[in-house]
């Protein structure tokens, strides 16, 4: 209570300072290794559009090629997780959210093309990874509680299954054109087994849900798709034959 | 596709269809999963959203309180201090209502939704200076917290950032009323201003609306201080020593003086 004692302690900005300069630095790193991530992931991306113009026979080729491409996404991800499981999770993870997101993408897409099977779990056409196997392929934890190191959310998956019906929509039609008319109804199966899992969410008015409400065009366009083959004749419907297409033949 | 209908012809109502049309689609479960882990994240936050709110509010009228002090460094008169131990009790009860909303990882995940800690540190670090004439540590802030909740550096700062507005209102109440700057032998609140001035420019600047908007803020407040000061040793010897001006105990806030 003397006069002469100071205002502040300079201690305190000392440590504001301090933490300032180490919170720059983090973003720095952030920065250098999401950038070289979204560089793993558009290359992966990239050989993914191949699949449209890619013959179902063809596809296994593509897909080691794919495995190839998300092994180096694997091991970014793993410097992510490296550095980010210093901080606090959430006061970081707008910065990689998107891009982490996006990887999560390229993963169940190879999946579902077949790719990234295990002695468990062989590969299969139409084959949905869960949040949990996407974990185990990049080596992380995933939707941590308990303690606080990086992982991969449930908000990043659900978006990154958004990307994937509409990817399978596109395919459906390219597929046709490929004299491949099986698979359409593969993929309207699984479209519509995928709007019925996100109608039970209860979404609110986020980015999620803009999302969640986009996938049912992503169903009625591959119904399309099936629609103009059944009219056609060009596929028989196994265990439908009491429909009233079947009964017109 | 009938929509809502509840009700046969009778007016009986009818018992809802809960089975779905079909099978459950095949990523039933996990998407029940999903939906479960998201509506407790939903909840959280709606719970932290409203306990900000109250607490942004106690914390306010907390400094509308501590404005009504005349002196430094001493005690807050009995009628004020209960008052601000009322809502200090208050906001006790709130915060400790979602600390186990706030743990671990969760700390971080709701900082946008617990603005009201910057609020609360305001309060702190006002009535910490009103009673010491010292600026509070994040320690002692921390220590202060009626809960379990971490403050981060980052509450801190823009806690004590919006202490230069407080301040800048106390000098400019006390002197109109005492005819000169609050403070104590060798050091007033304008030096105390300007010293926090400085302290705060001398930090690396953080590139966001939020930094920049708080720190103009700032500087702003000392520059009215100053202008206290230049008006006292300008003005000052007109008006007799010991001249109050007839104000109320809670008038309003005197003409400001830029």
């Amino acid at each position: 209570m003397s006069a002469d004692t100071p205002l502040l302690d300079p201690a305190i900005f000392a440590h504001l300072k301090d933490k300032l300069e180490e919170e720059t630095q983090v973003r720095d790193t952030l920065t250098q290794i999401v950038q070289r991530l979204e560089r793993a992931v558009a290359a992966t991306q990239g050989l993914l559009s191949r699949v449209h113009s890619t013959p179902r026979a063809r596809y296994p080729t593509l897909v080691a090629q794919l495995e190839e491409a998300i092994k180096e996404e694997v091991t970014i991800v793993g410097e992510l997780n490296g550095v980010a499981s210093q901080q606090p999770y959430y006061k970081y993870n707008s910065k990689w959210a998107r891009s982490v997101q996006n990887a999560i993408g390229t993963v169940i897409y190879c999946g579902w093309l077949g790719g990234l099977g295990n002695d468990a779990q062989p590969g299969e056409l139409g084959r949905l990874l869960t949040l949990e196997q996407v974990g185990e392929i990049f080596n992380v934890p995933t939707n941590l509680k308990d303690r606080d190191a990086f992982h991969l959310t449930i908000e990043e998956y659900l978006l990154s299954l958004t990307d994937l019906t509409s990817e399978l929509a596109r395919l459906a039609t390219n597929a046709v054109t490929h004299g491949d008319f099986e698979l359409p109804l593969t993929i309207s199966a699984f479209n519509k087994d995928m709007f019925a899992g996100f109608q039970l969410l209860n979404l609110k008015n986020d980015i999620l849900r803009k999302r969640a409400d986009a996938v049912k065009y992503d169903v009625k366009r591959v119904e399309d798709v099936v629609y103009d083959l059944s009219l056609r004749g060009l596929i028989k419907r196994p265990g439908e034959g009491d429909t009233e297409m079947a009964a017109a033949e | 596709m009938s929509s809502g209908v509840k009700r046969d012809r009778d007016g009986n109502a009818r018992t809802k269809a809960r089975q779905p049309a079909g099978p459950p689609g095949r990523f039933h479960d996990m998407f029940e999963g999903f939906r479960n882990e998201l509506d407790e994240h939903h909840d959280r936050r709606e719970r932290i959203i409203k306990a900000s709110r109250d607490v942004t509010a106690q914390s306010k009228k907390i400094i509308f309180s501590l404005q009504r002090v005349k002196l430094l460094n001493q005690d807050a008169p009995p009628h004020i201090q209960q008052d601000i131990d009322t809502r200090l009790e208050e906001i006790s009860k709130l915060l400790n209502g979602v600390a186990p909303d706030l743990q671990s990882i969760n700390r971080y995940r709701y900082t946008s939704p617990l603005r009201c800690l910057e609020e609360f540190i305001e309060a702190l670090s006002f009535a910490h200076y009103l009673r010491h004439q010292t600026l509070i540590t994040h320690e002692q802030s921390q220590a202060a917290m009626p809960t379990n909740i971490i403050l981060t550096p980052h509450d801190y700062m823009y806690g004590i950032f919006d202490l230069f507005g407080e301040l800048m209102r106390f000098a400019t109440i006390t002197t109109a009323q005492t005819g000169e700057l609050a403070g104590r032998e060798g050091r007033n609140i304008l030096e105390d201003i300007q010293e926090l001035g400085c302290a705060f420019e001398m930090l690396p600047a953080v590139p966001t609306k939020d930094f920049r908007g708080k720190m103009s803020a700032g500087r702003q407040s000392v520059k009215k201080v100053e202008k206290l000061g230049y008006g006292l040793v300008v003005r000052g010897s007109e008006r007799p020593k010991g001249w109050v001006p007839d104000m109320r105990d809670d008038a309003p806030e005197p003409v400001s003086p830029v």
